[in-house]
């Protein structure tokens, strides 16, 4: 457990996103309004920067560039939506967001499109 | 029809010229096995073939049509292509839209949606010759192809066209629509600064010429069966497929039941074009159809476009434009996208964000 603090709850505008450098971990927090989610800044379809990319709305976030969409609420995946995202434990004390920083959260682009027999299997 | 005709006698001697070869694709969901001609993309070989190949734009750089090259020689195809660069090339990763068989090949594609479609609208390779090409603004130029093999699409359907004389194919929208197979298709295509297929459109001597087309491919297509009120925002030459969609709707008194909403973003009143066009199909549906020619570098001076009073004009950005006009009138909404990538950026974020559209209503041809 390594409770790390990102920002301050104000920091981050509702129905948005923000890209933040926790200890050289970038972490992209998201404000879906009645709550709020840290993942990983890229998104897990092409790599495309969700900081620039990232659409909130309605508890929901869609990467502009191919659509994919995630509700912020569940987590769960929507419409085409192939890949989920991955996501930091989050806390809210004392007006500040915390992340639970046990390692950075990454994509296996690799594996999940490494064509291997497994992949077929 | 003596052009179908002609276009059966046509790809038989085609094939025959040369030994097909084989391509194997092996998907999470099953295994599918093709024919591709010597110096043909894989896409292109496998789309003809009925195969449901993951694609977006077709022409090297959106990166969707990746696959794993596991046995066999290929040409790489487009070297400086901005979605090869993601790749990992070490690994044997290619993309199919670009890469040709040099002989059979086993290539691997992560998609888990390919599938065997039938006969009935799988694209084909075909010849075009160039004629009636015309400037409608100072930097946009239209052109009808006379196509060797006549072609069924869809409104808001593309086709890539490559010339012998410039490298790589290009992509564009259709703007005519026919409900049967048609051997004319028109084009539209803005002038871009250093765009090879561009210089040569303009160079006033590319009627009569051949370019080899194949399509029909996009899936940011308009159905009558929709239900939907239709909002359409279009960037300069984007006009195009919205066209085939719009007289598509408009042929079949769609616009009657459901409203359209048109949003053109040109930067200056003389840039528009297919006013005519738009006026009528205003005209045809009788208060069903609005259309907006969005200025972004010109301050209109009245409310209506001073030739045609049914073309309303705004100030600014096309997407600005339709976030005005739409607020509050998003219910049952089906929006097309076609232009720039910011506009695209944008117009999705006014969309998603002020109209609470879900992706499923939003349709574009993702080329970035």
């Amino acid at each position: 457990m390594a409770w790390k603090k990102v920002c301050g709850v104000g920091d981050v505008e509702v129905n948005s996103v923000k890209l933040f450098d926790v200890e050289g971990v970038n972490v992209l927090v998201t404000n879906y309004g009645s709550g709020f989610r840290a993942i990983p800044p890229i998104c897990p379809h092409m790599e495309e920067p969700l900081d620039v990319s990232g659409i909130v709305a309605n508890c929901v976030l869609t990467c502009s560039k191919h659509l994919w969409a995630w509700d912020l609420r569940t987590e769960g995946m929507l419409g085409e939506t192939e890949k989920p995202l991955k996501f930091y434990e989050t806390r809210e004390e004392d007006g500040a967001l915390f992340v639970n920083m046990v390692e950075e959260l990454v994509y296996d682009f690799d594996s999940e499109d490494d064509l291997d027999d497994d992949f077929f299997g | 029809m003596t052009s179908l005709a002609k276009a059966e006698c046509l790809l038989p001697q085609e094939s025959s010229q040369t030994e097909d070869l084989t391509v194997t694709i092996q998907t999470p969901t099953g295994a599918f096995e093709f024919p591709c001609q010597e110096g043909e993309t894989f896409l292109h070989a496998g789309l003809r073939a009925g195969v449901s190949l993951p694609y977006e734009c077709a022409t090297g750089t959106c990166g969707t049509c990746r696959g794993r090259l596991m046995t066999g020689e290929v040409d790489i195809g487009w070297e400086a292509s901005p979605a090869l660069a993601k790749l990992k090339r070490e690994k044997g990763d290619i993309l199919l839209c670009q890469t040709k068989a040099k002989s059979d090949c086993l290539v691997r594609v992560p998609a888990k949606t390919v599938t065997q479609t039938s006969a009935e609208a799988v694209p084909a390779k075909t010849r075009g010759v160039i004629c009636n090409s015309r400037k409608l603004t100072r930097d946009v130029v239209e052109f009808q192809l006379k196509l060797s093999a006549p072609m069924t699409f869809e409104a808001g359907q593309f086709a890539l066209l490559t010339s012998p004389s410039v490298v790589g194919a290009r992509a564009y929208s259709m703007v005519n629509h026919s409900i049967d197979k048609t051997d004319s298709i028109v084009f539209v295509v803005k002038r871009k600064h250093g765009g090879g297929f561009c210089d040569w459109l303009f160079s006033d001597t590319v009627d009569g010429t051949e370019v080899d087309v194949f399509g029909p491919l996009g899936r940011a297509t308009f159905d009558t069966s929709e239900k939907k009120n239709l909002i359409i925002v279009a960037g300069g030459s984007g006009i195009a497929g919205m066209m085939a969609i719009l007289e598509r709707a408009t042929r079949s008194n769609y616009f009657s039941k459901y409203a359209g909403h048109v949003f053109f973003g040109v930067p200056t009143l003389k840039d528009g074009f297919y006013l005519d066009e738009l006026a009528k199909f205003v005209a045809k549906a009788q208060g069903g159809l609005n259309v907006t020619l969005a200025l972004s570098n010109e301050q209109p001076s009245q409310a209506s476009h001073p030739n045609y009073e049914g073309i309303k004009l705004a100030n600014g950005f096309v997407h600005t434009a339709m976030g005005a006009s739409m607020a509050g009138r998003y219910d049952n909404a089906m929006a097309y996208l076609a232009g720039p990538p910011p506009m695209i950026d944008a117009a999705l974020r006014v969309l998603i964000t002020d109209g609470q559209l879900s992706p499923q209503a939003i349709r574009y041809d993702k080329f970035g």
